[in-house]
């Protein structure tokens, strides 16, 4: 190209319209399914329905919310509970993740490709089968839990977990637990496959091996995956619905013991039973669920991600 | 204190065998260098010494003592890897200083051995950098300094300057060799570059297919080839193959060195044409049709003026002729 043809090109630099039509497809679907919603339910939450007419009421859904003991009571006890939930997968899910990873790719486990397929199974199921089983498994009249707990002796051990209150949420945690533990394992499995053979050697070679080869070389170097699994796990658990709604009911009893933001949202919005439906105060703790997860996700945004070193080998 | 002694070991991956019964003795502060084609099983042997690998029979004996069984650790070996191998997530210093940490040596031991190494290396500015912040040469001054912290009896090199540039190669070559007098410390190192072999070697072994094809100083192997692969494998440009029936001699190939070819316009032993000439200027490699041995090619020291259709003769040097019968065996 002559120089006078380099510099005229430089004048008139050409719209770039390529890049708004590949981008639009993504963002129509995005905003038609995603943004739109969010944004009628932070609108929903802002109104009241007076005389079957939806009226501006500013922040007095939230106000009830939190103000009035027969709202608020319930709000703090799904806040809680979704919390248990929370801390129950992080301390359980997530580490059996890693160790069920650390041992599948370890070289000398033979059928390594059945285990991961028999863990990962699981996490395809349906929440409803899944449910179900459990429920049937741990039913104290039918199930199998107390047969099978009586085979070796320890029929005095069962309860009826599902049916008591203090017991209840953590064990339907175990259940979700069970569920899922598959995708900690898949994420941690393929960042430890991508530490390089090398590595490995030279820290056989330095001696370094076993336990404290895991603690001192795979940890840390796997530690941007278990960041990316732990907000995962979070924004998962505190949009968690399903499994307690197929296991417990709308209800989530035992006396709303394992009672989490998604199933007090649904009776909200959609009322059930004797509760009528009330889609702005459903909407209200949409907008909470909402705002506890952004803030979530900022704080390890903001405050983890970036203390996490990637690696490049 | 630091010999090393391999007893028949054979090794196979499956129905593949990969080494074939190797035997071989290192001295003490000798510097081995294991030299072959990619697949030769060089780096296979390399890793079944340091113990990253098992052998299928045959036994490693380290300072005398067996260790065929022994966990790389308990070897007394350190491994400089190709790709370095550095802990990413580690600085410059605690690489260097985890093996001798997991290994409970006291703090001011661990702080003196890193000073003294890094002192060695000039690694001191980078203690405190983690590998991706150096450059690759440096990286790989680190890697040699993780070895060398640990005081080892012997030092094994997996084709360490391979990922390095040419320019940066010839400088890590030449600290290698500095390390080894300075250290006179045992070390075998795994290349498939002829030049790093001859260079650094104090003997070469020359691996192929799983066999040792010969062992000798690199002036050895020069000028006494034991067989047509070791002739053709070192020296660069290859040795001249001719097929000894057109030359009418009863040997079944006849190698002459390119640099070993007399050339002259006028009158020689082999007429021919010049097919193509490359012009490097300390040298002048001429590829030439001759009648009677084919396409030889004549390193010329120094520049030669000529180009593709000159008529040149060449005359080999009879001194320096080698030989091989039908096996492949050098003759006499």
């Amino acid at each position: 190209m002559s120089q006078q043809s380099l510099e005229h090109s430089q004048d008139r630099r050409p719209t770039r319209w390529h890049i708004a039509v590949f981008l639009a497809p993504a963002l129509l679907v995005y905003t038609a399914v995603m943004i739109l919603p969010l944004f009628g339910t932070l609108q929903l939450s802002l109104f009241r329905n007076v005389d079957n007419a939806q009226v501006f009421a500013g922040f007095d859904n939230f106000r009830t919310l939190f103000g009035d003991p027969r709202w608020s009571d319930s709000f703090w006890n799904a806040l809680g509970n979704n919390t248990w939930f929370f801390i129950i997968h992080m301390l359980v899910q997530n580490p059996i993740g890693i160790l069920l990873a650390a041992l599948l790719s370890s070289p000398k486990l033979r059928f390594s490709a059945f285990y991961r397929t028999a863990i990962f199974i699981p996490t395809i199921l349906s929440f409803v089968i899944v449910g179900f089983a459990w429920k049937l498994i741990l039913s104290p009249l039918w199930g199998v839990a107390p047969n099978l707990l009586d085979l070796v002796g320890l029929k005095s051990l069962f309860v009826p977990w599902l049916g008591k209150e203090e017991y209840a949420l953590t064990a339907l945690s175990l259940i979700s637990v069970w569920q899922f533990v598959g995708i900690p394992m898949m994420l941690i499995y393929a960042a430890m496959l991508s530490i390089p053979d090398e590595v490995i050697e030279a820290a056989e070679c330095d001696g370094v091996t076993g336990f404290s080869q895991f603690w001192k070389i795979k940890l840390p170097l796997i530690l941007p995956a278990i960041g990316i699994i732990s907000i995962l796990t979070f924004v998962g658990n505190f949009n968690a619905f399903d499994l307690i709604y197929s296991a417990q009911g709308a209800l989530a009893g035992p006396n709303y013991a394992t009672d989490i933001l998604g199933t007090f949202l649904y009776r909200t919005f959609f009322g059930f039973q004797l509760q009528i439906g009330d889609p702005n105060m459903g909407a209200t703790i949409a907008s909470m669920m909402f705002f506890i997860i952004l803030a979530g996700v900022c704080l390890y945004l903001f405050l983890i991600q970036r203390r996490l070193r990637r690696y490049q080998f | 204190m630091g010999s090393l002694k391999i007893e028949n070991v054979k090794k196979s991956f499956g129905p593949v065998d990969v080494l074939k019964g190797i035997d071989l003795d290192v001295k003490d502060g000798e510097f081995v260098v294991f030299v072959g084609p990619s697949g030769c099983g060089k780096s296979t042997l390399l890793r079944i010494i340091a113990g990253l690998e098992d052998a299928t029979s045959g036994d490693v004996l380290i300072d005398g003592q067996r260790v065929t069984n022994a966990p790389p650790s308990k070897r007394g070996i350190a491994m400089v890897f190709q790709t370095y191998a550095l802990y990413p997530h580690l600085t410059v210093r605690d690489n260097m200083s985890l093996g001798l940490k997991q290994a409970g040596t006291p703090t001011a031991e661990i702080d003196q051995r890193i000073a003294a190494s890094s002192a060695m290396l000039s690694l001191e500015p980078y203690l405190k950098r983690r590998p991706a912040e150096l450059s690759g040469g440096q990286r790989q001054r680190v890697a040699i300094g993780r070895a060398l912290v640990r005081e080892p009896k012997l030092f094994l090199f997996d084709e360490p300057l391979s990922n390095l540039d040419a320019a940066l190669r010839v400088n890590t070559r030449l600290e290698i060799a500095q390390l080894h007098h300075r250290l006179k410390a045992t070390m075998v190192y795994v290349t498939h570059d002829q030049v790093e072999a001859m260079t650094l070697a104090d003997r070469i072994v020359v691996l192929n297919a799983g066999r040792i094809e010969q062992v000798g100083a690199p002036m050895e192997l020069y000028n006494k080839p034991a067989n047509l692969f070791v002739a053709g494998f070192i020296g660069s440009p290859k040795m001249n193959f001719i097929d000894g029936a057109r030359l009418g001699e009863t040997a079944k190939t006849v190698g002459v060195r390119p640099e070993h070819i007399l050339v002259s316009d006028k009158a020689g032993a082999w007429k021919g044409t010049v097919i193509h000439a490359e012009h490097l200027g300390a040298d002048t490699n001429v590829f030439l049709e001759t009648e009677k041995a084919g396409l030889i090619t004549i390193r010329l020291f120094g520049e030669y003026q000529t180009g593709p259709g000159a008529t040149l003769y060449a005359t080999p040097d009879a001194a320096r002729t080698y030989r091989f019968d039908a096996d492949g065996k050098a003759m006499g």
